[in-house]
């Protein structure tokens, strides 16, 4: 579209290009000011950013860049520069050769590998042994009934149809036009005492250390005597449904539930024919990130924290004199409180 | 004693009189075979989505005769132990029809579980992994201790007669029978003897096991789930157990007039007739009366929960199956024919009343499974609703079919009818 455009629509600024140009030019901090404010030496940081510049020009190529620059980077950052992944190493995009990656000095090894290595539990006892005890505190007051946490838990878990880890309860009470609106989000309740554990005939679905109530997809024969046992309401059968039809390629990845990744969804294959449920993200946990109903909820009125920890928010919160859980009488003490 | 066996006069051709009925009976057999066989292929290659099953009715008609199926198999079996551990008079002649009737059952049973596992393929994982706390877990083990004893007892039952036509055949037939009296082909008294003391005590072990784990056991699997407060009763395993041996006491009284008909071409016991009649009659007065108990209680407590899943079972849109079938197949209609003495000495009367019971325990199993899941287990979340698919029925019969094929086939072959009047 030609800049000077006489006839702009309405509503729509009248800009040419040399204005855009401009104004990227304004927001451009200035190199020098900014690296001043880091330890590291800036003209180093200046010299290799202006290469970088050319290397994406291809003025340069990465292996000239890389022979230019690497001594220099190890004197600056030590330890630190040694220890970091090549990103150069292993990628399909690489950018330099293998033999020039291969005489850098950052020798910790590809980006996967790093990758692998930081997400492997093992060592620290597998997936859910933190001794954490995860617990959830949704505030009602708080709850608009937007129901993203619903859609932020399918896009996250991508579950199927038909499977819906988190929905929002809605109930209207009252007669028009005095009606009131409670919206009750609602996961499962990893609850302390679960009746769903109680009754696997297989031992499939276990009470992990952290307090998630986990399913092995491995071992689940399908038999749903756990959905049977749920007073909530919040296990769902993996009918083999999908989206095929509104998305393509829907199956082709799925949510690493409890740390494993099962790599595409096919029939006849786990957690197809298996019961699934909320795990509170443990994947996400396991990284240090909140479950992703936690972190998209609009009101904050969903909060993920260590009930065993009494300075977290989330202890503070369940013992409030606001807050209850759902079929308190059926003694099986979720570890999901509400704030009335 | 030792030239008795040879003594011994007895006529051996089990199977139909009638050829034309053999072939007709194959011929249906066949036909719900092969129906059966599709509904089967689309369910093992669509997988569970071929059901009308939601996670919020994840139990349906595969559940209901499954344990229709354990129920005619403990009812079948504690009316076998008349006859081998209490001894009642005349009641021998239908013990092995019992026991029989009994395994197939089973066999059926555990095909209904096998077909409705979301991986049939991991079967065999309850024996490998367990949960000490889940009645299912336990119901599985339960499951294969009661059909070895009810292998067993069919074994002490019927090895003599095996021996004895292992005795006069020759060639193929010979070592068929003779390989099924695992060997031990002695015909003396001593042996008969033996047999019997075994048999009964096989029968002790089986019957605390049928009542209490067997079938008991499948309803304390559904009476301890909590969250479904229509099942979470103490009488509920009890009235599992009572319409067990109503729904076996049916069948063993049609299965006894029809075999006695129309493979041994005899003529039927009235009196043993008679007394299977009063016994069906005595299991449909407790079984009404605790069905009544059981609905009574928790409509008395005005629990909420409770008196809307009876009013979904009393006047939802599946009533007609508790009106007509539970209440009228198999307790108002069998009652009336019941009532007359003239009537329980009538083969083709009570053959009917049988019928009418066995088919209408099946909607008392639909009763059972259904209704509890109707209701939302929060208030919040939507209601239920189910009927089986096409492939469902036609599973379901097709796995029924298989039932029949082995029976039929075991009736034709073995000695289910004690040899040369024999009946003690």
């Amino acid at each position: 579209m030609s800049s000077t455009d006489d006839e702009a629509l309405p509503g729509v600024p009248n800009v040419g290009r040399s204005d855009l140009d401009a104004m990227v030019d304004a927001e451009t901090t200035d190199p020098r000011e900014e690296l001043a404010e880091v330890e590291a030496d800036t003209d180093l940081g200046i010299e290799m950013a202006e290469d970088a510049k050319r290397v994406a020009h291809g003025e340069l190529s990465g292996d000239e860049y890389w022979a230019k620059h690497d001594a220099a980077a190890a004197a600056e950052f030590g330890d630190a520069y040694r220890e970091t992944p090549n990103p150069a190493v292993d990628a399909s995009d690489q950018t330099v050769s293998a033999a020039a990656a291969e005489s850098m000095q950052c020798t910790v090894g590809s980006m996967d590998a790093v990758a692998a290595e930081s997400a492997r539990t093992d060592e620290d006892g597998g997936i859910g042994a933190g001794d954490e005890k995860w617990g959830m505190v949704i505030d009602l007051q708080k709850c608009v009934g937007c129901d993203s946490c619903t859609v932020a838990c399918k896009a996250e878990n991508r579950t199927p149809s038909g499977v819906s880890y988190n929905v929002v309860m809605e109930e209207e009470h009252g007669e028009f036009p005095n009606t009131t609106r409670t919206n009750v989000p609602k996961p499962c309740m990893q609850c302390e005492n679960p009746p769903c554990v109680q009754v696997c005939p297989v031992s499939a679905t276990y009470k992990m250390d952290d307090g998630v109530v986990n399913i092995d997809y491995d071992r689940c024969i399908g038999c749903r005597y756990c959905m049977i046992a749920c007073p909530y309401g919040a296990r769902y059968f993996d009918f083999g449904e999908n989206y095929d039809d509104e998305v393509d390629e829907a199956g082709e990845i799925t949510s690493p539930e409890y740390g494993v990744d099962r790599g595409k969804r096919e029939d006849g294959k786990s957690p197809i024919g298996n019961v699934r449920k909320c795990s509170f993200c443990t994947h996400r946990l396991e990284r240090g990130e909140e479950p992703a109903c936690v972190e998209t909820c609009i009101g904050d009125a969903r909060n993920m924290g260590d009930l065993d920890d009494p300075d977290s928010e989330v202890a503070a919160m369940a013992d409030s004199n606001r807050a209850f859980q759902l079929k308190e009488d059926e003694g099986t003490d979720p570890n999901v409180y509400y704030l009335e | 004693m030792a030239t008795e066996s040879t003594l011994f006069e007895f006529e051996f051709d089990p199977g139909f009189r009638s050829s034309r009925l053999r072939i007709a009976w194959y011929g249906f057999i066949g036909v719900l075979l092969a129906g059966g066989a599709v509904a089967v292929y689309i369910r093992l290659t669509n997988g569970m989505r071929s059901t009308n099953l939601t996670s919020i009715v994840p139990w349906g008609s595969w559940v209901a005769f499954y344990i229709y199926f354990v129920g005619l198999s403990a009812g079948a079996f504690l009316v076998s132990t008349m006859a081998n551990v209490f001894e009642v008079e005349g009641m021998h002649r239908i013990d092995r029809d019992a026991l029989f009737a009994a395994i197939i059952s089973m066999v059926v049973a555990l095909l209904f579980v096998w077909i409705d596992l979301g991986r049939m393929d991991r079967m065999y994982f309850p024996f490998i992994w367990r949960q000490l706390t889940s009645a299912l877990s336990w119901e599985v083990h339960a499951y294969v201790a009661y059909i070895g004893i009810l292998v067993t007892e069919l074994y002490f039952s019927m090895r003599i007669d095996l021996a004895r036509i292992a005795e006069r055949a020759s060639g193929l037939r010979e070592t068929f029978y003779a390989a099924l009296t695992l060997g031990r082909d002695d015909t003396s008294e001593a042996s008969r003897a033996f047999d019997q003391r075994w048999l009964k005590r096989a029968g002790i072990v089986g019957i605390p096991l049928a009542i209490f784990t067997v079938h008991g056991g499948t309803g304390v699997l559904f009476a301890v789930s909590k969250a479904r407060p229509y099942w979470n009763s103490g009488l509920f395993p009890v009235i599992f157990v009572i319409s067990a041996l109503l729904s076996g006491t049916a069948l063993v009284m049609m299965i006894y007039v029809l075999r006695t008909r129309l493979f041994d071409g005899e003529s039927v016991d009235p009196d043993l007739l008679d007394r299977l009649a009063q016994l069906l009659i005595g299991f449909i007065i407790v079984d009404a009366a605790l069905t009544a108990i059981e609905a009574f209680i928790p409509i008395a407590s005005l629990h909420p929960h409770e008196i809307e899943t009876w009013q979904v079972i009393m006047f939802g849109p599946m009533s007609w199956s508790f009106w007509w079938f539970m209440i009228g197949l198999s307790w108002v209609f069998p009652m009336v024919l019941l009532s007359k003495q003239s009537w329980r000495r009538t083969p083709s009367v009570m053959v009917l009343a049988g019928l009418s019971v066995v088919v209408g325990i099946i909607a008392v199993r639909f009763n059972i499974v259904i209704p509890a899941q109707i209701l939302p287990v929060i208030e919040g979340l939507p209601h239920g609703s189910y009927f089986p698919t096409l492939v469902e029925w036609g599973s379901s019969i097709g796995i029924m079919a298989v039932g029949l094929l082995l029976y039929t086939l075991g009736a034709e072959t073995l000695p289910l009818t004690p040899l040369g009047g024999d009946h003690e």
